[in-house]
């Protein structure tokens, strides 16, 4: 036995040593073979039997009970799982391809489909007993937003000074990591959402920074471990590239809500997504999506606390929670939060009647899709029961007609703010202003 | 278990370490090299205790390095399948918990817990009989039964079950 073998001979086999026993057994099928008209099949299987015999020593004593039923299902043993290839079952070496890999709860951890669908399941049960549903947080920019230091701006300069301490995180939110070359800021009201959040949803961070940094921001959001113990998953945790999936998350579909602020990375659960607005406290983060604005750092502001957007979609969550429980009928099980969720959106502007006026086509059908997910109505031309016209800073036909109408003129971001903060927003934040200078 | 043996490797020293301490110089390399590795035959190598034997060096051709056949003892770690052993608990979670023993990291899976005791999450994560009187939380020891092995490059894993007789919590860490 050479020094690279990975299994150890089972020394507590009484009928002597392994050699023996495996020259025993050759015997054993030798003899056999002569006696069947034997195929070159079966000759083959049980040389290739012979020789993982020699090399996989511990399952020696199975398979001499068992000959003619495959390796691995010897003793019956489903392998619901792999810890390190072997199954948390039997102890046996299973095949390395199957399963899961659920390395963000520990290293060479892997599970069958079954059993994740058994803990699953278990899980849910156990969450909606106590009320609670499930969350998926991103990181950037949801979250937090975080810098290479090289990266920052000679106005975010002085900011190096003003760091927090890492000796008490739970204070502070601005924080420097040099082992890492990073600045992180935590977006104001991050601590009061995940305390509260917490007590309505089990919550997991799912990330495409890698696991060192997805860890580092873990510690600074959660310095107690209380919300996010093993459950933060990292990009290469993910099963598929550049793609989130909820095959990871212990909980079902119509339990899992999902705070992001890219809709692109979740093909599959577009209906679970709330999309959050971006958080860009760093210069280099508004230049990363191609914004031509001053960040929040170098204009030493910062998004507001109490009515920023965590703040804002804490209400929605808790209202989410407390439909799902209270309001839908039917067992726990079977109720769906992508239904509340929908509903909720639906209440946002219904009453109103909009009218499109814009350049481009393609806004045209995404902005659509906003107001009629938030339940508004869509008109395709103006008539008297419209409420709102939305449109651009040009002057049309319809920005013209909205204002002699005495219609709200609205741009298109005041659709966007309706959908970010689930409330219609006061339409005079959001006026078009050239069509109204020049209007008439 | 724990054995003490007696191995052999073969150390190449660069020149540079030549000298008055070159014995001192190729048994702290040996040392680093060595401890804390592990292999499928021996298990995890948990200290160098002492040297046997250090035999003559040979000059390779071309490099200048020299190598040393160093023979040397030390104590080993290794696990069996069906060996009882204690360890520590360090994470407990719904699928089951892991323990660790020295340098191996143990996984007993919620299959191989008994039927009465129920996984309950929380700040401290545990599993509990239904009357409360058994609790298996972090930093709890346990004794378990070893069911399956194996090594890779640095760890070894193993597969450990509590559902036996006389297996289970040894120490509450709540009590203590």
């Amino acid at each position: 036995m050479s020094d690279d073998e990975t299994e150890f001979p089972d020394s507590t086999d009484s009928s002597g040593s392994t050699d023996e026993l495996i020259e025993k057994l050759e015997d054993e099928l030798d003899d056999d073979g002569a006696d069947n008209s034997s195929s070159d099949e079966e000759a083959q299987s049980q040389d290739s039997r012979i020789k993982r015999l020699k090399s996989d020593s511990t399952s020696v004593t199975e398979a001499s009970t068992s000959e003619g039923t495959t390796e691995q299902k010897s003793d019956g043993c489903m392998h619901p799982g792999s810890f390190g290839g072997i199954c948390i079952h039997c102890g046996q070496k299973v095949d390395a391809e199957s399963g899961v890999s659920f390395g963000y709860i520990h290293k060479g951890l892997k599970l069958d489909d079954k059993e994740i669908s058994r803990v699953r399941d278990i899980d849910v049960k156990n969450l909606l007993n106590r009320r609670k549903l499930c969350l998926v947080l991103d990181l950037d920019h949801t979250l937090l937003n975080t810098t290479f230091l090289y990266r920052l701006s000679s106005e975010e300069m002085h900011l190096k000074t003003h760091t927090d301490s890492l000796e008490d995180i739970s204070k502070g939110s601005l924080f420097m990591l040099e082992h890492v070359q990073v600045m992180t800021k935590l977006r104001p009201f991050v601590r009061t959402f995940l305390k509260e959040a917490s007590e309505m949803f089990e919550m997991y961070i799912y990330t495409m920074g890698d696991r060192r940094y997805s860890l580092e921001m873990a510690k600074l959001l959660d310095p107690q471990g209380l919300y996010f113990k093993d459950k933060v998953i990292s990009r290469e945790d993910g099963t598929q590239k550049n793609v989130k999936d909820l095959d990871l998350v212990l909980g079902t579909e119509n339990s899992i809500l999902i705070l992001d602020d890219k809709e692109e990375v979740w093909p599959k659960y577009r209906d679970n997504l709330i999309l959050m607005e971006r958080y860009h406290f760093f210069n280099s983060s508004c230049q990363d999506f191609g914004l031509q604005c001053k960040s929040l750092a170098a204009l030493n502001i910062d998004e507001n606390e109490t009515d920023g957007a965590l703040a804002k979609i804490l209400e929605v969550l808790r209202q989410i929670n407390y439909k799902f429980f209270d309001e839908l009928q039917g067992d726990l099980v079977d109720r769906d939060v992508r239904q509340v969720l929908s509903s909720f959106r639906g209440e946002v502007l219904r009453g109103c009647v909009i009218v499109f006026s814009l350049n481009f086509r393609g806004d045209l059908r995404i902005l659509r899709r906003i107001a009629e997910r938030l339940g508004a109505t869509c008109l395709k031309k103006h008539d008297p029961t419209v409420t709102h016209v939305v449109a651009t800073d040009f002057v049309t036909k319809e920005s013209r007609w909205a204002v002699e109408e005495k219609k709200f003129l609205v741009n298109r971001r005041w659709l966007e703010a309706a959908d970010f903060y689930f409330q219609k927003q006061p339409e005079e934040n959001f006026l078009c202003q050239n069509a109204l200078v020049s209007g008439s | 278990m724990f054995f003490h043996i007696v191995l052999e490797r073969n150390m190449q020293l660069h020149p540079r370490y030549f000298g008055r301490n070159l014995r001192d110089n190729l048994v702290s390399k040996l040392m680093k090299d060595v401890e804390g590795t592990c292999s499928g035959r021996h298990g995890f190598v948990v200290a160098v205790t002492g040297i046997e034997n250090i035999g003559k060096g040979i000059i390779r051709d071309g490099t200048g390095f020299v190598t040393f056949p160093v023979k040397y003892q030390c104590v080993v770690f290794r696990p069996f399948k069906g060996e009882i052993l204690e360890a520590v608990v360090t994470m407990v979670n719904k699928m089951g918990f892991f323990a660790e023993a020295g340098p191996v990291q143990i996984f007993v899976s919620n299959h191989l817990i008994p039927d009465d005791m129920e996984f309950q999450t929380g700040d401290m994560p545990n599993y509990t009989t239904s009357d409360g009187s058994v609790k298996i939380q972090k930093d709890s020891e346990v004794r378990l039964k070893i069911i399956g092995t194996r090594v890779d490059a640095t760890e070894i894993f193993c597969i450990g079950t509590i559902k036996d007789d006389f297996l289970g919590v040894i120490n509450d860490p709540a009590t203590v």
